[in-house]
């Protein structure tokens, strides 16, 4: 069985557009430091496609997913 | 739709006088450039008492302009990314704040305004876009109901719509809006003579109009460093990041950009928008019968409308891009409006479409650290405005041509007149 799929947000990159928190609310928070927070450690199945949409639009490119 | 192509050669970018040409000619000169010279070299436009530079490239395909946009490493924004001329340091920063900075300053200043600025923020400041809208569209009902039936969309909705919302999150007293939106006409007026008569004078009114956004900030900033409220100005002055907070100067300069940026490309945006619905009249009735679609028609909106039309970075080394060389110090204008009609990326790209889906437009600006900031803000006000529109003035039809903004920056719409028919 592979590695789960997990999200992780770059706080070098991140400037809080907050794309992802309206693509996959569930996953992503802007939190009160204004950046993204990953809410779940990993990406349950219900949500793959939209973390995958969520990184894919990431207008920093501050999103990245891994395992899966 | 058939339109000629022009000849290439033909086309200067520069001259002012394009920007004045009907939107369909200019997009077909860009189409033209897109796919006959996709790296054209311009002259720089003179402007007086500004040293002219070496030129610039105009980028105008999609793929290169998120090339560019999203190595800031390799092409930077702080040897300007609002003028193609070079300005002073002082003043680029002073007119662009963050906008003309690169990281380690732009990262900082981005983070503390960002964090005073999260979408749950303004959920909370901005509660009353809503009432907002309202009161702007009673307003202008009772100038049409009292004069011809007629109002200027821009000068009763459009205008004043983000201007009182930038103001009341900021915590600008309300007559002082006014000088907000005089003074901001100013800095954005790209040449046209409505606003700046004498281009001669233009550089002294444009640091006036600065000068008088700063003092009108600074005088706030020190009232609520005292007295702090719920408002952004407040938030701006306390918020730290890493220990470090922002100075007068710095939130000035960011009031500045917010004015400019705030103010004119949502008004833009909803000006263009009610036009494009006026040339699209099967798109408006699929949207007023259908509130689902507003989420993809928003976006349609500023794709077509591309209210900011282009951003300037700088190459830092030489480096290719789309198959083009380019030199350190080269100067390169990334050209959205063009980015948003690129028929390799949009179907049917010269179809206003309420219901894109994929919708990957560049109105905001492309993937980057410069992103922009406001555009969960201007998302959420041209919804308001659209839905609040359809359903208190079903019967708005456009009176007449837009009278558009001489400027190659701003695809500005000074004046649209607008009626209410009474029959709806």
């Amino acid at each position: 069985m592979s590695d789960p799929l997990r999200a992780h947000v770059d706080d070098q990159m991140c400037v809080g557009t907050g794309i992802c928190e309206a693509t996959a609310p569930d996953l992503f928070e802007i939190g009160d430091d204004g950046l993204s927070h990953v809410l779940k450690d990993e990406v349950p199945p219900e949500l793959v496609a939209a973390a995958r949409e969520a990184a894919e639009n990431c207008p920093t490119r501050a999103l990245s997913l891994t395992g899966g | 739709m058939t339109t000629v192509q022009p000849d290439v050669d033909s086309i200067d970018l520069s001259d002012l006088e394009f920007w004045t040409l009907p939107l369909e000619q200019r997009d077909a000169a860009f189409a033209a450039l897109r796919r006959d010279r996709p790296f054209a070299f311009f002259e720089e436009p003179e402007i007086p008492f500004i040293e002219k530079g070496p030129g610039y490239y105009a980028i105008v395909r999609h793929a290169d302009v998120e090339a560019v946009s999203s190595q800031p490493k390799l092409f930077c924004s702080g040897e300007g990314a609002t003028s193609i001329a070079n300005l002073p340091v002082e003043l680029n920063e002073f007119y662009g704040s963050m906008i003309s900075m690169d990281d380690p300053r732009h990262a900082k200043i981005r983070r503390i305004v960002s964090k005073a600025f999260t979408p749950k923020m303004l959920e909370a400041l901005v509660a009353d876009v809503e009432q907002i809208t309202d009161k702007l569209l009673a307003d202008a009902r009772a100038v049409a109901e009292s004069g011809d039936g007629t109002f200027d969309l821009v000068k009763h909705v459009s205008s004043p719509l983000p201007l009182k919302v930038i103001c009341q999150m900021m915590g600008i007293p309300e007559e002082e809006e006014q000088l907000v939106l005089d003074q901001t006409n100013l800095i954005l007026s790209g040449g046209d003579e409505e606003f700046i008569d004498d281009e001669n004078k233009a550089l002294e009114l444009i640091l006036g109009a600065g000068q008088a956004l700063a003092d009108v900030m600074e005088r706030l900033a020190e009232e609520r460093r005292t007295t702090p409220t719920a408002d952004l100005t407040s938030a701006l002055i306390r918020t730290e990041v890493d220990g470090e907070t922002l100075s007068h100067q710095e939130i000035a300069s960011f009031f500045i950009l917010l004015c400019a940026a705030g103010n004119e490309t949502t008004r833009t945006a909803i000006s263009n928008g009610v036009y494009a619905l006026h040339q699209n009249p099967e798109q408006k009735a699929r949207w007023m019968a259908d509130p689902e679609l507003t989420k993809t028609a928003v976006e349609e909106i500023v794709r077509w409308a591309s209210p900011v039309i282009w951003m300037r970075r700088t190459a830092t080394q030489d480096v290719e891009v789309g198959g083009h060389q380019f030199k350190a110090g080269d100067k390169l204008i990334m050209f959205y409006n063009s980015a948003n009609r690129d028929e390799r990326v949009f179907t049917d790209p010269d179809t206003f479409d309420i219901s894109r889906d994929p919708n990957p437009h560049y109105g905001f600006g492309a993937p980057g650290p410069h992103f922009c900031l406001g555009a969960h803000l201007a998302r959420r006000e041209i919804s308001v405005a659209f839905r609040k529109m359809f359903e208190q003035m079903p019967d708005l039809e456009v009176a007449g041509d837009p009278d558009r903004l001489k400027s190659s920056f701003i695809n500005g719409i000074k004046r649209l007149p607008v009626r209410l028919t009474g029959s709806a």
